[in-house]
């Protein structure tokens, strides 16, 4: 499961638009009293690919959740593209989500159904619902399905069962669900968490082609440095809900990072030890 | 080889839980007798018409094991009507419950106020025994095949709705968090994703609602309500009993061919 393969031009459908992230002082507070995020501001420029960098516990899925609302902010706003995301409810937060492409350290698919009805997923947002309901889909939504398939190479795939693909294909899969989205933004929570080294840095490498070929702003969770550094060119570190770093990802220092962790940097705090 | 000494580990004290355990066959004792005083109102139960009336029991079960097979033929039409009612009252139901448990299962419905009605309502259905359905609606309806399967279809809603909607919500569904992500609405997140992901939970329990009615079909003719079981209690009034035994052990058959179909199915399940 090493083979490389290129996002390829091609599977450009919709010619995206790629958006800026504004964050201002925004602190997230759970329901049972736990405090993820502390007047964190920051402000990312369209087609920026940045890290977060963090322990787990440290906010980092928090912070990458208030970018489409999943997460509401307690205080504070957050602003992606035109849009004002703590303003936005229903169908607009909806209209929203469905310009930021998101994948996760799960992989997020439903396993018993097919490649393809996973993907058809990322066309949500712009199918009317009783459209889904009846499960009939669109000559677009399907030519969108197979772009994004075919821009991370699992478009032979497309009528598998999900549940028979190994973790590096179900993140691709997850990838071409966002893309078929047609996103402006792409948010990525420990996409390489659960994959071994040469599958994630085949996934980074999906991953910084988004970011170099179709222009899209990347933000992605992880907690190994040396693939933040080798991947990304701002990184930001958070520690206890509190950003600690924020600067170019190739000059962050060991006691940059020891400052992040609130640690000394252990072995396996790297994909290769 | 030396004998060495069995090693002595320096255990926190084992958690004991024998009083509870006491108390609990304590409670069940002290309260199975006190329902079985009928001075106090428990329920009165004569062991000695055990003893006396054995006779009757024997010659009763020495007919019924003796079934008379050639009553079978005049059999073939109400079990036809039986098997109808269970096959179509499952599969009325089946189509009915798919909305229903969504609707009650908090993961796919999170709003409180559509939900707790559905799920309100299903907790009623499943309160009424099925007998009572059935006497109710024959009385409302008539004798015939249609009351009985109206109770079967209330009655194997109410069981796929909540035993599928509780499995759903005992699971773990992050492909949900990526549809609503995704710009989804909970309808679209349920049709596109988690339906095709509780498919076995549904199969399961339409295969299992299927068996069910074949055996209480079985006896709804008993209340006017269509099937075999007018036959039964036609040929029990007759004390008929070795055409009853003839029935019931047809209806033994079918319920364990419905049974190995039903597990070949489920085993293709995953």
């Amino acid at each position: 499961m090493t083979d490389q393969h290129e996002v390829g031009p091609g599977s450009d459908v919709s010619g995206p638009t790629s958006w800026s992230i504004h964050l201002n002082d925004v602190s997230v507070t759970y329901p049972n009293g736990t405090t993820a995020l502390r007047n964190v501001s920051l402000d990312i420029p369209a087609g920026e690919m940045v890290s977060i960098v963090g322990l787990s516990g440290s906010g980092k899925s928090t912070l990458i959740r208030v970018m489409n609302g999943l997460v509401p902010v307690t205080t504070g706003t957050v602003a992606v593209g035109p849009h004002e995301v703590t303003h936005l409810r229903g169908r607009q937060l909806r209209q929203l989500r469905g310009h930021i492409g998101m994948i996760f350290q799960g992989f997020n698919l439903a396993e018993r159904t097919s490649v393809f009805r996973n993907v058809m997923v990322g066309r949500f947002a712009d199918t009317p619902t009783y459209r889904t309901l009846l499960g009939v889909s669109s000559e677009r939504d399907r030519d969108l399905v197979f772009a994004g398939l075919d821009s991370v190479g699992m478009l032979d795939k497309v009528w598998t069962r999900a549940s028979d693909l190994s973790g590096g294909q179900k993140q691709r899969v997850a990838i071409a669900r966002a893309l078929a989205q047609g996103p402006s933004v792409m948010l990525a929570d420990e996409p390489v968490a659960s994959l071994d080294p040469p599958t994630a840095h085949s996934v980074m490498n999906d991953l910084r082609h988004i970011n170099g070929e179709r222009g899209l702003t990347v933000l992605v969770n992880l907690h190994l440095i040396d693939l933040a550094q080798q991947y990304t060119t701002r990184m930001i570190g958070l520690r206890a809900g509190e950003i600690v770093f924020d600067g170019p990802a190739a000059e962050a220092t060991e006691s940059n990072f020891e400052h992040i962790y609130g640690r000394p940097i252990k072995s396996n705090d790297k994909l290769a030890n | 080889m030396t004998d060495t000494a069995p090693t002595v580990w320096e255990l926190p004290p084992k958690p004991t839980n024998r009083a509870r355990i006491a108390l609990i066959i304590g409670a069940i004792a002290t309260f199975t007798t006190l329902t079985c005083l009928p001075a106090i109102g428990g329920v009165e139960l004569d062991f000695a018409s055990l003893v006396d009336n054995w006779r009757n029991g024997a010659r009763l079960g020495r007919e019924f094991i003796q079934p008379d097979l050639s009553f079978l033929p005049r059999t073939y039409r109400p079990m036809l009507e039986t098997l109808q009612m269970a096959v179509v009252g499952a599969g009325v139901a089946a189509v009915l419950s798919v909305p229903l448990t969504l609707w009650a299962a908090r993961q796919t419905n999170p709003r409180l106020a559509t939900r707790q009605p559905v799920r309100f309502t299903i907790n009623v259905v499943r309160a009424v025994p099925d007998l009572v359905y059935a006497t109710v609606l024959v009385a409302v309806i008539g004798v015939g095949p249609l009351p009985g399967l109206i109770t079967l279809i209330l009655f194997d809603i109410g069981i796929v709705v909540k035993l599928v909607s509780e499995a759903i919500d005992a699971g773990e569904h992050p492909y949900m968090e990526a549809g609503m992500a995704a710009g989804g609405t909970q309808v679209q997140v349920n049709r596109g994703v988690v339906l095709a992901q509780s498919w076995p939970f549904f199969t399961n329990q339409w295969l299992y609602v299927l068996e069910l009615n074949v055996r209480i079909s079985a006896i709804l003719g008993v209340v006017g309500a269509g099937g075999i079981g007018r036959l039964i209690s036609e040929r029990r009034a007759f004390f008929a009993y070795d055409d009853v035994g003839a029935i019931v052990f047809e209806i033994l058959v079918v319920v364990i061919v419905i049974e190995l179909f039903s597990n070949l199915v489920r085993r293709r399940l995953t």
